[in-house]
């Protein structure tokens, strides 16, 4: 398998002029293409750090991450879901869609096309010209997925994407993400509250303790997909995320 | 299945008029506390015809009067020459003193306001990108805008004289004061997810002012611009009286005042009641259910905004 990403010794430091936060200390990770990562941990332990850093919305403090043997940039292609709601009220479902395109000066009707494909792709094609408050919570969260999806990004980096929404719909979204990936083979960093949704999608789940934030361990998931969250393996699976989360 | 039953069966007349009433009493209802006013009014003027009659004018006689200001000009030609033409005739409309009133304020307040408009967003839009310009014109909008305009008069009239360039400085510039701070207020507090999600797709700078913080803050700028034009409204109303000039609605009520002429005052005051409405109707409602109450943005911003 050919290595995506891989971060190096990473360190973050938050410096403000009340506080220091130790945010994280030695990340190491090799990440491989295609491949879905989890990440979890209590809150505080860095994640979102993480994925900010790799997003390029915070700097780094110390340590590398590269990214296809070349140190990361800026302005490589990435695609963020957030976890508050993202998609500009403005624009109608397929216009949302469409904004990373534009930026790239996709001509018009090549636009709409990929734009209501990814529509279809989670499954709103008949909800293209909505605006965003005329869906709800989880349709708009498909959007997103649609958005950062159409964008056709090196990486797709998701913060608690389905947080906020209710068990019911929150479960559809995760096996459209597992749909998603398996059809579009992108690599997925995925941060989560939720063990059973981590062992659910990940291949490996990497997990994370706080104070300083560091790796604990990362656990390979090897169940066969679709996976099923009753079978006792998931659950043992489970289990063990939970003990290294809360026993250091 | 029941619905469907209900839907076949006709009506029965009774209902349909109790619907046809409903409807004219949704259509009315904004209009009856005026019309028990009127009444009041009317009452009271009657009551105290003879001894103030002039100074009470009921109802019909300020309506007759209406009628009176706009056409008497055009009558009074038509006695001096019976055989005026049609199109003289509606010219010299034009000449009753009400409707050049009307005229000049018409013209002057939007010109103020399109003016402070412009100006107030550009100077918004520097305030809220660049540090630089913010911590230049904060610090002198907010000593400014406490000020009513309106106190700024003497010192115009003596700089540039009596006439419509005062009103328009003074009008133009208590409605700018607002407008900048809302289209400063707006840029700064646009969501931020919203710009990051644009960032995460390599959107440049100018493109993320221009698609993001732009529309994002639409809300706030057109709540500025609602409340510039009240302030545009209040302040130029006041210039044109203490400008001393000729031409304008509350000119032309403060004429009235030295010939004791009430019926004139209410017809001015309800012209310029009515502007205010019309500009409502027609400028601001419709941007607004185009855009921001389309995109749900108005929810989120709190329905205060709805009435300024
Ligand atoms: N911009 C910032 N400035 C200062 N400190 C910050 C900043 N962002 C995060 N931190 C601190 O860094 C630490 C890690 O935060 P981070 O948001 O990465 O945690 P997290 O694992 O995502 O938590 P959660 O699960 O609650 O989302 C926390 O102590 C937080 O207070
Ligand atoms: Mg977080």
């Amino acid at each position: 398998m050919v290595t995506k990403i891989s971060i190096q010794n990473l360190r973050k430091i938050y410096d403000t002029p009340e506080r220091r936060v130790h945010a994280l200390e030695g990340v190491n990770l090799n990440i491989e293409d295609g491949e879905f990562i989890c990440l979890v941990g209590l809150s505080g332990c860095g994640k979102t750090t993480l994925l900010n850093m790799l997003a390029g919305f915070v700097e780094i403090t110390a340590g590398t991450i590269t990214m296809d043997g070349k140190t990361l940039t800026q302005d490589y292609d990435k695609g963020v879901v957030f976890q508050e709601y993202a998609l500009f009220p403005w624009r109608t479902a397929r216009q949302n869609v469409e904004y990373g395109l534009e930026i790239r000066n996709v001509p018009e009707e090549e636009r709409r096309r990929i734009s209501l494909d990814f529509l279809r792709l989670v499954r709103l094609e008949e909800f293209a010209d909505f605006f965003p408050h005329n869906l709800s919570g989880g349709m708009r969260q498909r959007v997103a997925v649609a958005r950062a999806m159409a964008f056709d990004p090196q990486i797709l980096l998701m913060d608690e994407p389905f947080g906020a929404l209710d068990a019911q719909t929150r479960e559809e979204l995760q096996e459209l993400t597992v749909d998603v990936w398996q059809k579009t083979k992108k690599t997925i960093l995925y941060v989560t509250h939720n063990l059973s949704e981590a062992v659910y999608l990940g291949n490996r789940i990497v997990v994370f303790v706080p104070n300083p934030g560091r790796i604990r361990e990362i656990v390979k998931v090897d169940l066969p997909r679709p996976r099923d969250d009753l079978a006792p393996e998931f659950i043992k699976l489970q289990r063990h995320v939970n003990d290294l989360i809360r026993d250091f | 299945m029941q619905t469907s039953e209900a839907a076949s069966a006709p009506p029965s007349l009774d209902e349909k008029k109790k619907k046809v009433r409903s409807t004219i009493w949704v259509k009315l209802r904004p209009v009856y506390p005026f019309i028990v006013i009127l009444a009041i009014w009317q009452v009271a003027a009657m009551q105290a015809q003879g001894n103030q009659g002039r100074l009470f004018p009921t109802v019909d006689a300020i309506v007759y009067r209406a009628w009176e200001l706009v056409t008497g000009p055009m009558f009074r030609a038509l006695a001096e020459n019976p055989n005026l033409g049609l199109f003289d005739q509606i010219w010299k409309l034009g000449e009753s003193p009400i409707l050049l009133h009307t005229l000049n304020t018409a013209w002057r307040l939007p010109f103020s306001f399109f003016i402070a408009a412009i100006v107030g967003t550009i100077v918004g839009i520097l305030m809220g990108r660049f540090a630089f310009w913010e911590s230049f014109f904060v610090p002198l909008l907010s000593v400014l805008l406490p000020i009513p305009a309106i106190a700024w008069t003497p010192i115009v009239v003596i700089w540039s004289g009596i006439g419509d360039q005062t009103v328009i400085v003074i009008t133009a510039f208590a409605s700018f004061l607002p407008i900048a701070m809302a289209v400063w207020t707006g840029v700064k507090t646009v969501n931020p997810v919203w710009i990051r999600a644009a960032q995460s797709m390599n959107a440049d700078k100018m493109t993320i002012f221009r698609t993001v913080v732009l529309p994002g803050s639409l809300p706030m700028i057109l709540s500025g611009m609602r409340i510039g034009l009240a302030r545009a409204w209040r302040a130029g109303v006041g210039a044109e009286a203490f400008a001393g000039i000729r031409w304008g609605l509350s000119a032309g009520i403060f004429d009235a005042q030295e010939y004791l002429d009430i019926a004139f005052m209410m017809v001015a005051l309800s012209v310029l009641g009515l502007f205010g409405f019309v500009l409502e109707k027609v400028l601001f409602q419709p941007i607004e259910s185009r855009t921001v109450i389309r995109w749900g943005m108005m929810e989120a911003m709190g329905a205060q905004d709805k009435k300024v």
